[in-house]
């Protein structure tokens, strides 16, 4: 489906749903991804998984669930992953893209509102927030953490947002040509707002909402983890 | 003598290291450059490597040298780091290229039904 106001978009034509492209990077995910891309398959929008060098059949399956699937020959982690999506809708032709976790924490409704949000807005960007939205399951020590990279991200690159890390976002053609990830690992998130934040291009929230699981919780993000993107993003800085 | 000539033939290396290094990693250049000359000017007037070592309490002339050398080395360790980083983004280039030569074609998509009366 289309979203009501898109013909507002500014500096694209959208012709269809299937000018509006799905990005999932993917790893190890074969227990979920046949599901995650029906679900997103049944919004009418194109599906590209990036199998990031998967040791199980995440790539076969989601194939076989009728994604458009690219395989990293090696793992190089999601932000790469989520680039080699980009490259491949821009090339497609893509008027929008919307990034997607692979692990079955989004739901595939929310894409309308943040393509919708997109064209009410004239916005290049609209970033998900499961603070403006709804968090299901979602640990005390997580919100923590989440809280304070929401403060580190809000500190470090002005963009006045309630939800850092959040990977269900949608970007007009114009907004993913301004994404060049050279995060390969988890510091991705931020580079890609501190590319939004460069970019000068207008960014909006929009609720969404993010439903978490046990398997999707294994998955996360842990204390450790967030150092460690603090520290990729400082090294970044240090090298042209 | 022969020790403090040793020195100025390896600081001066470093100085070349960091003049090369300087177009990739200015931050790293800088700091490599800043560290051998001071190490230079301490090898060559080790009165004055003296007397800041006990002012900044490491009491031994030689001694300051020595963190100096380890500081250098360091230096470099971090610059191998990010030359490391520079590489791996050479390699995921590459991957991407391939990874999208060979893409599986996604099943077409339902044509959509045109608006209801």
């Amino acid at each position: 489906m289309v979203g009501a106001g898109l013909s507002f978009l500014p500096a694209m034509e959208l012709r269809s749903s299937q000018d509006i492209w799905v990005v999932i990077a993917a790893y190890n995910e074969a227990k979920v991804i046949a599901s995650v891309v029906a679900d997103v398959k049944s919004t009418g929008h194109r599906v590209v998984v990036v199998d990031d060098g998967s040791k199980d059949d995440t790539a076969g399956i989601a194939a076989g669930a009728g994604a458009a699937v690219i395989r990293h020959p090696i793992n190089l982690g999601q932000g790469a992953a989520l680039q080699t999506g980009l490259d491949y809708a821009l090339a497609r032709g893509a008027e929008v893209i919307v990034t997607f976790d692979a692990d079955g924490q989004h739901r595939a409704a929310d894409i309308a509102g943040l393509v919708d949000a997109l064209a009410r807005d004239r916005a290049d960007y609209a970033l998900g927030s499961r603070f403006l939205g709804t968090s299901v399951n979602l640990p005390p020590s997580r919100r923590l953490l989440l809280r304070a990279a929401t403060w580190f991200t809000r500190a470090t690159t002005g963009l006045n947002i309630t939800d850092s890390h959040n990977g269900l976002r949608a970007m007009t053609r114009r907004g993913a040509d301004r994404i060049h990830l050279r995060q390969n690992r988890m510091a991705h998130a931020s580079e890609i707002l501190h590319q939004i934040a460069t970019s000068g291009l207008k960014y909006v929230e929009t609720p969404v909402t993010i439903h978490y699981s046990d398997y999707s919780l294994a998955k996360g993000q842990t204390l450790f983890d967030a150092l460690l993107i603090v520290l990729d993003l400082f090294a970044r800085r240090l090298h042209r | 003598m022969i020790a403090q000539l040793l020195l100025t033939a390896m600081l001066f290396t470093i100085l070349l290291y960091a003049t090369m290094t300087y177009r990739n990693a200015p931050i790293i250049g800088f700091l490599a450059v800043i560290a051998a000359f001071g190490g230079l000017y301490f090898v060559w007037v080790p009165s004055h490597a003296t007397r800041l070592a006990e002012l900044v309490g490491i009491s031994r002339g030689v001694d300051l040298l020595l963190y100096i050398w380890v500081m250098i080395s360091l230096i470099m360790l971090l610059n191998l780091h990010l030359k490391l980083r520079s590489q791996l983004e050479l390699i995921t280039l590459l991957a991407r290229k391939i990874a999208i030569a060979d893409t599986v074609p996604g099943q077409p998509l339902r044509p959509e039904q045109p608006p209801g009366p």
